[in-house]
This record gives C-alpha cells, sequence and structure tokens, in this order.
C-alpha cells in the first residue's frame, strides 16, 4: 500500500485542527486535569462509614462496598472467600431467592470479588434505585444469616470448583507462590485455598457470622459510587448503614519482603515467576513510580495489534511463541511486589527467563535508550491513570485508601510523580532488585524448569 | 405433609386449650411411640424431597440421634419388647427437631412458586 504525501498533508491541518479543538473543549471539561470533576471522588462520611463518590454524567451508577477482609486478614483459610459467596445470600429480612428477583426487576446487577486485601461487594443499577441498593449493601454488611445450609448446599460447593479453577492455573498458582515466599503471612496467604487445604475443619456458619460482624464494622469498610450525586449517596448510605455494627479495624502484621524460592510440580502446565519488592498503592510510605515504569519498560505483552511493541521482554521473547511474558507492579497497602510472569512450553520458559534476566542487568548497567524509558513513562503514566478511571480498579484502590487513611488516588499528583521519574531512578530500582534477594517461583515441570540460581538471580 | 387439623384453632382459644390439653397428652401417649424411645417428628414420612432435603440440613449430632432411636425402636419392634422406662421419652423431651426446618423449606418452596407467578405493574 502506498500514502501519497498528498493524503497526510491533507489530513494534518485538520488533525491539528481536531487536537486544538480538544484541548480547547478540555478547559471546559477537563479531560486529564487535576480538577476533573467526573474523576475526581468526593469523600465524606456519613453515619460513621467513610463515602467516596463521583459524580459522572450518565443513567447508571455504581456503588460498591469495599471491606478490608481480603486472605491477609482472614484468621485461617478460606474466610475471604467464603465472605465473599456469601454476599447477597439470605438474610434476616429477606431470601437469597428474593434478592435476586428483586435486582431482576430492577434490571440492575450485583457481584462481589476479593483481592488480597480487601473484599468488594458491588451493585450496578440505574440512578433512580440508589435507595433500594445502598439499602441492599447495607443489609447485606449487616444482616446477613450465614444458615449452615447454605454453606454446605452453596458456598462449599462453589469453593470447590473455585479451587480447582486455581489449580488448573498454573500462572496464577506460580503468582500465589511467589507471594508467599516473599510475604509469608499476611500478603503471602494464598489468595484462594489450594485443593489440599482442609477446608471443612475451619469453615462453620457461625466461626464466619463473627468475622463478617468484624469484617463490615463500619471503620472497616468503605463505600465508593460513581454516578449518582454525592449529596444523595451520603444521605442514602446514612440512613441505611445506620444499624451497621461499629467496631475496631481488622488488623494483620505490617508487610516485610523475604524472598527466597519456591517449586510447585503440577501437570497443569508450566510458569514461572521472579518477583521483586515494587512499589506500593499510591499515597503510600512503600509507593515507588519508578518501579511502575521498569515494569512498562520490560513489559511483555503489546498494547498495540500486529507488533511485539517496544517492550524489552517483548522483543527477546519474539523468537519464542510458545511463552507468554508479562510484567507487573502489583501494589498493596503497604508493600508491593514486581513480578515478571511467563508461562508456556518449559524448555522456552527457560530461556526466556534467561533472558529476563540479563535484561534486568541490562537496564541496571543503564545500557537502555532514552528514547525507551520514555515510551516506558508514558506507558507508565497511562496505565495508573486507566486504572483509576476504569471502574473495577478504581473502586476498590479507592475504597482501600480510604479505610487505610491514605491519600485517595489524586489523578494530577500520580501523573506528575510518574513524569518525574528519570532514568537514574530506573536504573537505581533495577540495581536494587539484582542486589536484593528475589523470590522466584517455579511451577509445572520440575525436570525441566529452572532454579532460580541458574537464571543469575541471588535467592 | 401436612394434614389438615384443629390444632392452631384450639390454641389460640385458652379455654379449649385447657379443656384438650390432658386429652391430647392421653392420646399421644397412648400412641406409643414414646415406649419405643422415638420422637413424634421421628414419625414423619420421610419418602418426599422436602423431608429429604430437611433430613440433610440436621445438624451431625441431631441426624446421629435420629439413627439412633430409629434403630432401637426396630429392634423392639422386632423382639416385641417396650424399652425399660428410663429409656423411654420423656414428655418434655419430645420436641420438634425436623418440622422447622420442613417448616422452612415448605416456606422457600412456597416463596419460589409466589414469585415465579408474580406479575409486575408499574
Amino acid at each position: 500500500m502506498m500514502l501519497s504525501r498528498s493524503t497526510f498533508s491533507r489530513n494534518a491541518p485538520r488533525a491539528l485542527q481536531k487536537q486544538c479543538s480538544a484541548a480547547g473543549a478540555s478547559s471546559r471539561r477537563g479531560m486529564a486535569s487535576a480538577a476533573t470533576p467526573g474523576l475526581q471522588y468526593d469523600v465524606s462520611e456519613s453515619a460513621g462509614v467513610k463515602v467516596a463518590n463521583r459524580e459522572v454524567a450518565g443513567p447508571t451508577s455504581t456503588l460498591a462496598l469495599v471491606a478490608k477482609a481480603g486472605p491477609r486478614y482472614q484468621p485461617v483459610p478460606g474466610f475471604s472467600d467464603a465472605l465473599e459467596q456469601f454476599a447477597f445470600k439470605s438474610t434476616l429480612k429477606r431470601s437469597a431467592l428474593r434478592i435476586n428477583r428483586e435486582v431482576e426487576l430492577l434490571g440492575g446487577e450485583v457481584s462481589s470479588t476479593h483481592s488480597r486485601e480487601n473484599v468488594v461487594l458491588k451493585a450496578k443499577f440505574l440512578s433512580g434505585d440508589l435507595p433500594y441498593f445502598a439499602e441492599l449493601l447495607a443489609e447485606v454488611a449487616s444482616q446477613t444469616k450465614f444458615a449452615a445450609h447454605e454453606l454446605s448446599e452453596v458456598v462449599l460447593k462453589t469453593l470447590k470448583y473455585r479451587q480447582q479453577a486455581f489449580a488448573a492455573n498454573p500462572e496464577a498458582l506460580a503468582v500465589d507462590a511467589a507471594h508467599a515466599v516473599a510475604f509469608h503471612r499476611g500478603l503471602g496467604e494464598s489468595i484462594t485455598p489450594s485443593t489440599t487445604v482442609p477446608l471443612e475443619k475451619y469453615l462453620s456458619a457461625e466461626a464466619l457470622h463473627e468475622y463478617a460482624q468484624q469484617a463490615f464494622a463500619k471503620s472497616n469498610i468503605a463505600l465508593v459510587g460513581s454516578g449518582a450525586s454525592s449529596a444523595d449517596v451520603s444521605k442514602w448510605v446514612g440512613d441505611f448503614f445506620k444499624a451497621v455494627p461499629s467496631g475496631a479495624q481488622l488488623q494483620s502484621a505490617a508487610s516485610k519482603y523475604y524472598g527466597g524460592e519456591q517449586r510447585v510440580s503440577t501437570k497443569a502446565g508450566n510458569a514461572l515467576v521472579i518477583a521483586f519488592p515494587g512499589s506500593g498503592a499510591f499515597g503510600t510510605a512503600a509507593y515507588k513510580p519508578e518501579a511502575s515504569v521498569l515494569a512498562a519498560l520490560l513489559g511483555g505483552e503489546s498494547s498495540i495489534k500486529w507488533t511485539p511493541g517496544f517492550s524489552l521482554l517483548a522483543q527477546a521473547t519474539q523468537g519464542f511463541s510458545q511463552v507468554r511474558a508479562s510484567t507487573q507492579n502489583l501494589t498493596y497497602s503497604d508493600a508491593g511486589l514486581f513480578t515478571i510472569a511467563l508461562s508456556g512450553k518449559a524448555d522456552q520458559i527457560t530461556s526466556v527467563g534467561k533472558n529476563a534476566v540479563d535484561l534486568l542487568k541490562k537496564v541496571a548497567a543503564g545500557e537502555v535508550a532514552a528514547e525507551e524509558i520514555k515510551k516506558a513513562v508514558a506507558l507508565a503514566k497511562f496505565r495508573a491513570l486507566e486504572s483509576a478511571q476504569t471502574l473495577e480498579t478504581g473502586l476498590e484502590a479507592t475504597g482501600s485508601a480510604l479505610i487505610n487513611g491514605s491519600k485517595p488516588y489524586q489523578i494530577g499528583e500520580v501523573a506528575q510523580s510518574i513524569d518525574a521519574v528519570t532514568e537514574a531512578q530506573v536504573q537505581d530500582v533495577a540495581k536494587s532488585f539484582l542486589s536484593g534477594k528475589a523470590s522466584v517461583a517455579t511451577v509445572g515441570d520440575l525436570f525441566q524448569l529452572p532454579y532460580g540460581e541458574d537464571l543469575g538471580l541471588t535467592v | 405433609m401436612s394434614a389438615p387439623s384443629l390444632a392452631s384453632y384450639i390454641v389460640k382459644r385458652p379455654f379449649l386449650k385447657r379443656w384438650m390439653m390432658p386429652i391430647a397428652q392421653w392420646y399421644t401417649d397412648a400412641s406409643g411411640y414414646r415406649r419405643l424411645g422415638l420422637k413424634a417428628d421421628d414419625l414423619i414420612p420421610e419418602e418426599n424431597d422436602v423431608v429429604q432435603k430437611a433430613l440433610k440440613r440436621l445438624p451431625p449430632k441431631e441426624a446421629y440421634d435420629r439413627v439412633f432411636r430409629i434403630r432401637r425402636a426396630f429392634q423392639c419392634s422386632i423382639s416385641h419388647t417396650l424399652l425399660p422406662a428410663a429409656e423411654q421419652t420423656k414428655p418434655e423431651e419430645d420436641v420438634e427437631y425436623l418440622s422447622p426446618i420442613i417448616r422452612e423449606i415448605e416456606k422457600e418452596k412456597q416463596e419460589r412458586e409466589d414469585l415465579d407467578a408474580l406479575v409486575v405493574r408499574r
């Protein structure tokens, strides 16, 4: 295909014009400025519950209850999973079936998830139904029955399937094992208990009920809304969350990085995760924007179609078609984990693993072009801002920040801090990774997969 | 599983209740299941889905005791004997342990049927 020069020259002024008008509009709408009305959360407190809301124009709204009750805080294995599954089950006022049918009639959507630190109950609905869903969330938080038969007939059965799905995903297993060696307890707790954990021994309806009382105590939860007007949200939350028990926050020891190596034999597939102490969430002491830039620089997955992309790992894996590489910086409230995850064929993982460590050494030696780092900064900035903007990630991050009393996500400041990252900082963080202890988790065919030391890491 | 009954009509009227209670107690005692060590709820026919589900929901200890009582009564029946007086069920022990669960399941079933037949008017 040929592009004639005239095509370009004809479109160029138009594109320029568009950009200018976009800039003009942005001063009115404030698409990316710090004072964006649509993206900034209004933080308030009603009935002793922390509430954050952003007013986004549109007919639908989202309200999420974030509780600091993930595996990190659970007293015994499986509690966070069970608590998540028990959301929207029978309460003292209505049965699970009734909740289900009512939500269907209103055309809403309710769901629950959990991460390592939080359990999130989420409702999406037409903005007019806000009172109903605020009441529903309050009822679920404070009046769930925890019937023994629901535990045995529904929750335990679903949990079994989830355990099996988890056991069949080598990469998830490896990331989990990497957390375990990196943090031991707390953040190192398995996100879903493995199939060999004796769940029946730990889970009982009464114990779960007690845990829920602590997990959904006023100081331990935050409500995050998006869409409806802030006045409405705080009014209805104030009305319905009065009855929620007040109590102390769930506590866990501060995270400490250990590092080490773990090898898990399985037939499910092969995965290798190399992890280092990364950046914590924005607004915490552990926040290091340079780690997220390094994650974007190493990368592995392309953000553009039909090209491996600029990232170093993607370039290095070009010859290896049967391995998938990705680098991430997983952030938590007081620590972070920088992970390079490889999955695919065992022999290719071995070679790519060596390449990845060599690349890290190259970055530490400063042998990376300044241009690449500029691209990485842009990508890291995009990812950080996008995750704040997207509902799924943004709601939890905001809620978690509110509960832990750190700064809620400030779009402008995040962008500034990432922009300020210099080449030297990236080089330093790579150096610190290589000089410290790594966490290496290998899952799959252990006969072929390498040890951390074979890759050139200190573990 | 429930047959038509006047019980709730009588219980609501204290004078009737006072009058009927001795007869009811005599009748229950005369029916003889207590002398085989059973409870009234052990006699509920279990060959239907609702009661089967209720039996599954019994706490483990209750389920064990139920099986024990039924087997003991079966033995008594085979050998044509009654239990010694000390082992027979006392009136205060003869409480509902299964019926509340059955009622709950029937309520759930009824609710499902009602919701399925729901007509929404806006």
